[in-house]
């Protein structure tokens, strides 16, 4: 009897304390938005509402890693030499690298456009840089019927993939159909970029308060806010808008007008995020700067004055740009560095299999 | 206690009553009823000139002759309504298999099977007008990426650049169109691809090229249970070159933009007539 009563209480007291432990864990793990399955997708707390239709494309295990394989597989290019990944490159938060400052497509062909990082796509209402795209699926057919880039009419693409024995096992897994076409095509895709959550820079460890920024960074925080900050806005660091920074005063592409067909539009490009920006260069729509030393010198003196220029670029007395010292500079840019999340840059699940 | 139970007992009991009844009284009967597009341009019927064939059998008002390699359109959100109150609403889904696709209808003119919508589960009773969208509104693109007649690897007409779909497109040959090299219209061409759904704030510019049309019956329609009218609606292309904003073949022979696409997109609001009712 007294071992009996002993033995039920100690179980009490374990069966409670792995109560008590799951529970802490569990709790702990929301803190952290860490996730048991890391093929879910999970938005940020303090980010927006995501924009993406979830509701017609949810992320599974699956899908995503149907996604993966076509984001690394040339078969969608004409000739077979160009895949997502040979311009979005995960180390360079999916970014071309610095060399290509217009990336490089088939026949060594160049576009006009500097390849924009990937990354909380999930979040975004318009996408490229003249935000022709209002929907994430619609974004790969883009690169893909590109002729400077793939090359490869969408057709032809889903015929290729129908023909290879691997893909059919692989759609039929995700999508629980033996139907392939170009929707399903473009959901794989979607769940491989869906996933993309930058979240977990330094300056995100910051805001949780579980470290710290040095005087040099804190400084470059508070610059940022004065100067930078009501353009590239928000947690997402950019308000989706577009304007026109002064890169140019003649267009040779009109940028958002391009698509609002709005003269007062051209030359406007939209705001990219700055998250992982020390990792993304070159900078600017048409690539036009190597370093964000050069990218400072330009909003500090190098604008040049057309029609569209955005107002917030002219100060008060009619000078153009936003005045910074080198010290200033300095410190934005020590700023900037803590917006670059080193999980996501190596995070194993976008590794190719 | 005894009594309360057969209160409840015949409460019960009469609910069921009612409850059949009234389902009696509401059961709706159904049958079909069609809708037949036929393409003419003008008092004549339209015909396909093949690609490699010079000849120009038609003219528009400003006595331009041309011909006509391709014409299609998208019909959705199909309505069917009548002086009654009888009432039609063709199902409209999305989603990325074919299945999931309903209520868009891909009208081409090489393809005749395409230029009979049959609408199924018609509630009977009597008819007098035919609502449809020209083109697939903001609310099904903004959907993402869409199967069936709407998937571009399947012949869907997707704009990618300024992603959307071609509501109404036209190809064709005129000898006042000029022959440039390296652009659109390599051989005389004329291009005419009428898309365009978004409406950007503050932005006079941008036009939303889909159409809202409604066109009255010139005589009722009845359906009843398996009965299968069908309305012939007729699509005038010269009053969609010519209209209001009559297109010069010389000038406009290349549009690829919402922009370039609203004299078109405003022409077609009454290019569409139903021109007569086979019961």
């Amino acid at each position: 009897m007294l071992f009996q009563s002993t033995y039920t209480r100690h179980l009490t007291i374990f069966v409670g304390s792995l109560v008590s432990l799951i529970y802490f864990t569990a709790c702990q793990d929301d803190n952290l938005r860490k996730k048991d399955n890391p093929y879910e997708f999970v938005a940020p707390d303090n980010f927006p509402v995501p924009t993406y239709t979830f509701y017609n494309n949810k992320v599974t295990e699956e899908g995503f890693k149907l996604g993966k394989k076509i984001f690394f597989d040339p078969i969608l290019s004409i000739d077979g030499s160009v895949s997502c990944s040979s311009c979005h490159n995960q180390s360079l938060a999916f970014a071309d690298i610095p060399l290509h400052t217009v990336s490089v497509g088939i026949d060594g062909l160049v576009g006009i456009r500097n390849a924009p990082s990937l990354a909380n796509l999930a979040f975004m209402r318009e996408f490229f840089w003249d935000g022709g795209v209002t929907h994430l699926d619609f974004v790969p057919i883009n690169a893909i019927e590109s002729p400077v880039e793939m090359g490869e009419d969408i057709a032809t693409v889903v015929a290729k993939i129908k023909n290879d024995t691997e893909y059919s096992a692989l759609f039929e897994a995700a999508f629980n159909t033996t139907e392939i076409n170009m929707p399903l095509l473009m959901d794989a895709l979607a769940q491989f970029m869906l996933l993309m959550v930058s979240d977990n820079s330094k300056y995100d460890a910051y805001l949780k308060g579980t470290e710290t920024l040095t005087a040099q960074e804190l400084k470059g925080l508070q610059l940022f806010d004065q100067k930078c900050e009501s353009c590239h806005s928000g947690i997402l660091f950019t308000n989706q808008d577009y304007f026109n920074n002064g890169i140019d005063s003649v267009f040779s592409d009109s940028g958002r007008a391009t698509i609002s067909a709005n003269p007062l539009d051209i030359g406007k490009f939209k705001v990219p995020t700055l998250r992982n920006i020390a990792v993304t260069a070159p900078y600017m729509h048409n690539a036009k700067f190597r370093t964000l030393e050069d990218v400072l010198n330009h909003y500090d003196n190098g604008l040049i004055p057309s029609n569209s220029l955005a107002p917030s670029l002219v100060q008060a007395n009619g000078d153009l740009g936003i005045p910074l010292s080198t010290e200033e500079k300095a410190a934005i840019i020590a700023f900037l560095e803590t917006l670059t999340d080193y999980e996501f840059l190596n995070n194993p699940i976008f590794f190719k299999d | 206690m005894k009594n309360l139970q057969y209160i409840l007992c015949s409460l019960i009991i009469l609910l069921f009553t009612f409850s059949a009844c009234k389902k009696d009284e509401v059961e709706t009967t159904y049958g079909q009823f069609s809708l037949n597009f036929d393409n003419v341009v003008g008092s004549d019927e339209l015909v396909i000139t093949a690609e490699a064939d010079h000849t120009f059998p038609y003219s528009n008002q400003m006595s331009q002759t041309f011909n006509v390699q391709m014409l299609g359109y998208y019909i959705s959100r199909i309505e069917l309504t009548g002086p009654n109150g009888a009432y039609y609403e063709d199902e409209v889904t999305t989603g990325p298999t074919s299945d999931e696709v309903n209520g868009f209808y891909h009208v081409l003119e090489s393809d005749i099977s395409t230029q009979l919508v049959t609408l199924e589960k018609v509630p009977t009773g009597t008819y007098n007008q035919v609502t449809f969208t020209l083109g697939v509104e903001a609310d099904y693109v903004q959907q993402g990426a869409t199967g069936g007649v709407l998937d571009p690897a399947n012949g869907g007409w997707l704009w990618n650049w300024d992603a959307g779909y071609i509501g109404w497109g036209y190809e064709g040959r005129s000898p006042e169109s000029p022959a440039v090299a390296g652009t659109f219209n390599p051989d005389n061409s004329i291009k005419a691809h009428i898309g365009g759904w978004k409406e950007i704030a503050g932005n006079a510019a941008m036009t939303n090229n889909v159409q809202r049309i409604t066109l009255d019956f010139p005589s009722t329609a009845d359906v009843s249970a398996g009965g299968n009218p069908r309305a012939h609606i007729v699509m005038d292309l010269l009053k969609a070159l010519d209209g209001h904003h009559g297109i010069d073949f010389s000038s406009t022979y290349a549009i690829h933009t919402p922009a370039a696409g609203t004299d078109i997109a405003h022409n077609l609001k009454t290019a569409f007539e139903v021109d007569h009712i086979h019961l």
